[in-house]
């Protein structure tokens, strides 16, 4: 039988989950702002760097980043005999990746004219970026980052393959406990709609909020 | 244990596995690719159908249909494969094996994604072309099948193959049903050779390869077949 109790159990694994996910958002965005960069800036062929990281991130399962870091890698860096840090990491490179995507998209709607017209002004193409382009381009950025976030505490699951006690090994957990078979990983799959569904909404909110206040696209 | 850093030795570093398990490995990627396509194929007719009952259809059905969508796009796909394998059995005693089970759910998860994709292409045909035809006494069935689909089929071709690429990769997650897809062949073999770095970086490489020749032959396709001057963005 499934109870009021095992959900509460059940709930124990919130917290892993939320962590993956957001830790890998926060790593995601600290290398996809300067890959959107180096992408829109190219220079010293760091582009081409950028452009082989975007490409592999996409052309391969997370999952198999997880289980390379965690059962290949932990010999060469220590922190991936951590099953937590491997899935982290592993969902964080890809996540940079796509994060790049998502600003380079954002960078290249709020124009050209812009640019032109800051440097008109007397300002150098760097300081155009940092003090025009680049403040405009994260509000636009906002809904496609609320998606990113999503789409991170759903494949924060895969974690589970690695044995993380995350909400899908809990589930998983319970299942084998109450031999209930219908409720836990219904439970599970309502709790991170929950999660998930008030998160993009607000940023997407939040996003067309400040788009109309500032008058962008 | 693996505490010795062989991988960081360049001589030990070998591929020889591929030569005693390629059978394995073809068999984990074929089973991946028929997966893959499977999730596709019928989540292109539950896509299109529920596209088509949210643009035209009353209410009830597009609540029930937004329902559908939000549920297997809001939760994530290990879960719903987890909640299919064991909970139909239980429900309607019905017995079924985890390949069927694993593409089921595949169908249902791919469908509700494509149905985002079409919707946006059906509703990107401009409304004026739909009076257009009904003047020409078209019903509506032969507008569908005349004006509106042949136009929305080119269009969603890109984001659909962005939907191939991401159900493709998510394929990985049938490793939980214990299906011999190419992940799990690739974990089996990890463990068997204690060559987990090169096995996983050798799955990796057919991964890359076998997605970008894909995105490549759709994009190929997506230029063969536009209609010059028609080209819509969503």
């Amino acid at each position: 039988m499934f109870t009021f109790n095992d959900f509460l159990f059940l709930l124990q694994g919130v917290p892993n989950t939320l962590a993956i996910s957001f830790l890998s958002f926060a790593l995601g965005f600290g290398l996809g702002i300067p890959t959107a960069i180096v992408k829109q800036f190219p220079k010293y062929g760091l582009n081409y760097v950028a452009d082989a990281y975007i490409k592999l991130m996409r052309g391969i399962p997370v999952l198999v980043f997880m289980l390379l870091f965690h059962f290949g890698m932990a010999g060469i860096v220590p922190l991936f005999k951590s099953a937590f840090l491997s899935a982290t990491f592993a969902l964080g490179f890809r996540s940079g990746a796509f994060q790049s995507q998502i600003f380079r998209g954002a960078m290249n709607s709020v124009g050209r004219n812009q640019m032109m017209a800051a440097v008109s002004l007397g300002m150098t193409r760097w300081q155009a970026f940092r003090h025009v382009i680049l403040p405009q381009a994260f509000i636009v950025a906002l809904p496609g980052l609320g998606s990113e976030i999503a789409l991170l505490i759903k494949d924060s699951s895969y974690a589970f393959v690695l044995g993380v006690l995350e909400l899908t090994k809990y589930s998983d957990i319970v299942r084998k406990a109450t031999r209930s078979f219908f409720f836990p990983y219904l439970a599970a799959a309502i709790i991170y709609i929950l999660i998930t569904f008030p998160i993009a909404n607000y940023l997407d909110r939040m996003g067309s909020r400040l788009k109309s206040r500032y008058g962008l696209r | 244990m693996r505490d010795t850093p062989a991988a960081l030795d360049p001589i030990s570093f070998t591929i020889e596995f591929v030569t005693e398990y390629y059978p394995f490995i073809i068999e984990g990627f074929l089973t991946t690719v028929e997966m893959t396509f499977l999730g596709l194929a019928g989540g292109f007719v539950l896509g299109i159908l529920a596209a088509l009952g949210d643009v035209y259809g009353s209410k009830w059905l597009r609540v029930i249909i937004n329902g559908y969508v939000e549920f297997f796009r809001g939760s994530p796909l290990i879960v719903q494969l987890l909640f299919f394998y064991f909970s139909i059995p239980d429900i309607t005693g019905l017995n079924w094996d985890a390949f069927t089970a694993g593409a089921v759910t595949l169908m249902l998860n791919s469908g509700a994604y494509q149905k985002g994709y079409f919707k946006g292409a059906i509703e990107a045909v401009f409304k004026d072309q739909l009076v257009a035809a009904k003047s020409l006494g078209m019903t509506f069935g032969q507008t569908l099948r005349h004006v509106v689909l042949p136009q929305a089929l080119r269009i969603v071709i890109p984001p659909w193959t962005n939907e191939y690429v991401s159900l493709g990769l998510s394929t990985s997650a049938l490793i939980v049903l214990g299906i011999r897809e190419l992940t799990n062949i690739s974990k089996t073999i990890a463990a068997q050779t204690f060559r987990p770095l090169e096995v996983y970086l050798f799955a990796s490489a057919i991964y890359f390869v076998w997605i970008t020749v894909s995105m490549k032959i759709f994009d190929w396709i997506y230029e063969k077949v536009k209609i010059p001057g028609l080209e819509v963005s969503m």
